[in-house]
């Protein structure tokens, strides 16, 4: 039936290959429509030709070209067909075709080219206008190309025709055109990294593609890759004749081409030739970098000099950088106290007070300012000065052996009335080692006294450190051996003793007494200056009695308050030694609080002259020489320090309040 | 005497007054390019314009083709197209560059406006048609909507684009199809009732394609430019 239904259907001369059953089925179908409109009226027929429809398209040789160059297909024994058609600038057009395996076709010649251009009214098969045969290509020129309109081509050999239906296109579907010339690229930018760098690449349109009119608009893509890689990187399809390609990296090499397509058809043309794109390591930023180098680093030293100059202090430049602000400055007073408005403790120190005036020995506050002018404030300190720390006092010298022993400074540990009295600064260490050396008694207390004493290390002499030492033992003042005569109080706090043996320990007793008191009288009026109006100088006259019937242990003078200048009575026990008694500035750590003055003893009351010298008899627990061991007296609110019951030359009568004044140096 | 003399003159100055005013809106406002103020395009503009909206339409159309093609008929090859006969067949279109740059610039501007016409109506068949298609997406039946709006927009541009180009002096009058645009349509106009969506897409492709490049043609031989 199949064989009658292609006879009756068949016309002559139009051979179809028979080899396909499907194909000549299909070959049929499309040489005779209106035959066939007939057959599709019926059912089954429809059924058939659905699936042979279906069947077709699985296996259709020969018709790649139209397709896709990538479709080709070589199931079937291959007869002569088309092999491509192409068209690069939609004005003409060329078709290849193949023998196949009809070797005996091979020949120029053998085979014919027909094309069918689907006109109305009329479509009639006509010849290739133009053969080439070394490449089995018909070449199509302007005149017989028409766009939007079908073109079916056939091969006829001498008796055969081979057609396929899929060799019918339009032209403009096969347009492929020429790749883009003149690509070439610039260097936009470079990353700051310097790492990576953007390049713009531009080119020109195909020469052969007529893009000025318009006949053509064509869009580009362009693809690149590194050099090593096989994967090609495909930037967006753009119409322009430009495109930018981003985030390229420093020193590997790109290939980069170009390939083209009409806009809104799908099939793009062959890929230009490559061009190959590197970019290295920038020199200029390296220029650059030594330049920036080089400016910074004179900014630096310039800063840095500038610096110099200030520190180091040329003074000619500091005078002219910076010419000293005109302030009082004082010798031998803190600025600070001159800053701070601390009137009262300068008045203090100005009258002399504490240490007896403005001591040279004082911290020099101006050290680093050599050129400084000072406010010379008069003061009696022309004695002191020589004791600027110095080391040659008598007394000084007389303890040097002690130095090295250790020194307990015990105060007395009571704790009646300590916390508003109780001082605890420390002495310095040379009133410490006086102090050790004056009072042999009770160690304990001392050991006791000095932890006290630990607690508080003296102000301007903190880091002194405390001087442990031992005395050898108590020392039995008893001793009828031990004494002096005060002969005279010099103005200056000096005591005169009369020529005779003189008492080393009683002197360095006395002198460490004076000190001490004077410390704490300075500590005291440094510290706390109101209270000082409450807490009396620890001026101890030592009021003598020789007959000892009683005495006059009152030898503190109460208001002393008036005169900044507490120390002053102990310097009354000077020896005519110079002063071993550094009355640094440093506080004592005694309780200073503690007025000197027996509570029952209100007013310095001075008998009449004493007697030369007196006997030191013992020392008791609260450090006090006594001299004729008086009935025991109520334990002071505070303890006193040294209530020096030594009977002190005085040299006239007693010594008032106001007469204390005199006495300051 | 004087009584008419006064009526007649003030009839006349009233006819003079309403006729002034009438000619003034009637007539459309003729702007030269020294004027400012006056926004008129320029025909190179208006050129520009239609070419765009043509490249545009163009692109959907091919869209759509392929998104149908895609869905419908995954078949490789064009069996069905070729043979297929598009209802604008009829008209006769310029078939190569040449033929085209030959051909009188009133017949091309007729030419195109005859496709976009015969368009009109199957392209807006067509949308209604791509709402039964279930597997269609909602992108692409928008595309179709936005297809049969730009044929109509299109004709408009190149009605108007002519309508300069007479203006200017630049073609003749002989153009009358413009005021008819039923005259245009081809005598087969209800062919395209009976093709199928798909060979719809086909045949207007292929005819958007067409009038892209004639109209890219067109404004070369009018508007001169660097290339043409």
């Amino acid at each position: 039936m199949k064989t009658a239904f292609f006879g009756r259907l068949v016309p002559a001369g139009l051979r179809c290959p028979s080899s396909e059953m499907i194909c000549a089925v299909f070959c049929v179908f499309h040489s005779n429509f209106e035959n066939i409109m007939a057959v599709l009226s019926s059912s089954s027929n429809l059924l058939l030709l659905l699936l042979i429809s279906f069947l077709d398209w699985l296996s259709t040789p020969g018709s790649a070209f139209v397709t896709g160059r990538d479709h080709v297909t070589s199931s079937a024994p291959v007869e002569p067909h088309i092999t491509e058609c192409t068209s690069r600038n939609q004005e003409t057009f060329r078709c290849w075709w193949s023998p196949g395996n009809f070797h005996n076709l091979s020949s120029p010649g053998t085979l014919r080219l027909f094309y069918l251009k689907k006109v109305m009214p009329t479509s009639e098969w006509k010849e290739c206008p133009e053969y080439i045969y070394s490449n089995r290509e018909c070449f199509f020129d302007m005149n017989h190309t028409s766009i939007w309109i079908p073109y079916c081509l056939q091969l006829r050999s001498q008796n055969l025709t081979y057609f396929n239906e899929d060799d019918c296109f339009t032209v403009e579907n096969i347009v492929h055109p020429d790749p883009p010339v003149s690509l070439n690229w610039t260097l936009l930018e470079i990353s700051p990294s310097g790492l990576s760098y953007d390049v713009m690449v531009n080119w020109e349109p195909p020469p052969s593609a007529d893009v000025e009119t318009g006949w053509m608009r064509i869009e580009y893509e362009i693809q690149y890759r590194e050099r090593n890689s096989t994967n090609w990187e495909a930037l967006e399809i753009q119409p322009q004749t430009q495109q930018t390609i981003y985030g390229l990296h420093i020193g590997e090499e790109y290939e980069v081409h170009i390939r083209c397509r009409m806009q809104a058809f799908t099939k793009f043309g062959e890929f230009s030739d490559s061009i190959f794109i590197q970019v290295t390591e920038i020199a200029s930023k390296e220029s650059t970098f030594p330049l920036t180098l080089v400016v910074l680093f004179g900014i630096v030293g310039i800063l840095i000099l500038i610096m110099l100059i200030v520190v180091s202090q040329q003074h000619r430049l500091m005078l002219i950088l910076l010419p000293p602000v005109p302030a009082p400055k004082i010798k031998g007073i803190d600025p600070e106290l001159l800053k701070k408005g601390k009137l009262d403790e300068l008045n203090f120190i100005l009258s002399g007070g504490g240490m007896g005036g403005l001591p040279t020995y004082a911290q020099d506050f101006y050290q680093a300012e050599p050129w400084v002018e000072f406010i010379e404030v008069e003061a009696e300190d022309a004695d002191t000065g020589e004791k600027k720390d110095n080391q040659g006092t008598d007394t000084q010298r007389l303890l040097s052996q002690r130095i090295s022993r250790h020194i307990n400074i015990g105060f007395p540990d009571d704790d009646s009335g300590r916390s508003s009295c109780y001082n605890p600064d420390l002495p310095d260490q040379d009133t410490l080692m006086l102090m050790a050396t004056l009072l042999p008694g009770q160690p304990e207390d001392r050991e006791a006294s000095f932890n006290a004493v630990e607690r508080a290390p003296t102000p301007e002499r903190g880091e002194r450190p405390l001087v442990q030492t031992q005395t050898e033992g108590p020392q039995t003042w008893v001793n009828t051996d031990f004494y002096a005569q005060v002969s005279n109080v010099m103005p200056s706090g000096g005591v005169v003793l009369s020529p005779g043996q003189q008492l080393r320990i009683q002197e360095s007793t006395l002198a460490t007494e004076e000190k001490t008191q004077k410390r704490e009288i300075k500590h005291k009026w440094s510290e706390d200056i109101e209270d000082n109006n409450q807490k009396e100088l620890q001026f101890q006259l030592l009021v003598v009695d020789p007959e000892g019937s009683g005495y006059t242990t009152e030898s503190i003078a109460r208001q002393i308050n008036t005169r900044p200048s507490s120390p002053v009575p102990g310097e009354g026990y000077q020896t005519i030694h110079p002063q071993p008694v550094e009355t640094k500035p440093g506080a004592t750590a005694e309780d200073n609080q503690s007025p000197y003055i027996l509570p029952d003893s209100p007013q310095p009351q001075f008998f009449a002259p004493v007697a030369d010298y007196t006997v030191v008899q013992e020392v008791d627990s609260q450090h006090s020489l006594l001299l004729n061991p008086p009935p025991r007296q109520s334990p002071p609110p505070c303890p006193p320090q040294h209530q020096l019951k030594a009977i002190p030359a005085m040299p006239v009568g007693y010594i008032t309040p106001d007469l204390l004044g005199n006495l300051s140096p | 005497m004087p009584g008419n003399i006064k009526s007649v003159s003030f009839v006349v100055l009233v006819c003079l007054l309403l006729c002034s005013r009438l000619t003034s809106v009637g007539a459309a406002p003729i702007c030269t390019n020294a004027q400012t103020g006056c926004h008129v395009l320029s025909l190179s503009n208006l050129f520009d314009r239609v070419i765009q909206h043509s490249a545009r339409m163009h692109g959907i159309s091919n869209d759509l083709h392929s998104e149908f093609e895609q869905y419908f008929l995954p078949s490789r090859n064009q069996v069905g197209r070729v043979s297929r006969n598009c209802h604008t067949s009829t008209i006769l279109t310029p078939n190569g560059k040449e033929n085209a740059q030959r051909m009188a610039r009133e017949e091309l501007t007729e030419v195109i406006l005859k496709l976009l016409v015969a368009w009109r109506d199957p392209l807006w068949h067509f949308h209604h048609s791509m709402a039964h298609y279930d597997d269609f997406n909602n992108f692409s039946s928008n595309k179709a909507l936005e297809m049969s709006d730009m044929v109509h927009e299109l004709r408009k541009g190149v009605e108007k684009v002519a309508e300069k180009m007479q203006g200017l002096g630049i073609t003749s009058n002989t153009v009358n199809s413009l005021t008819s645009p039923e005259a245009l349509l081809p005598s087969k106009s209800a062919e395209w009732r009976q093709m199928k969506d798909y060979d719809l897409l086909y045949c207007f492709r292929r005819d958007s394609n067409k009038v892209q490049n004639y109209l890219k043609i067109l404004k070369c031989r009018i508007v001169p430019e660097h290339g043409c």
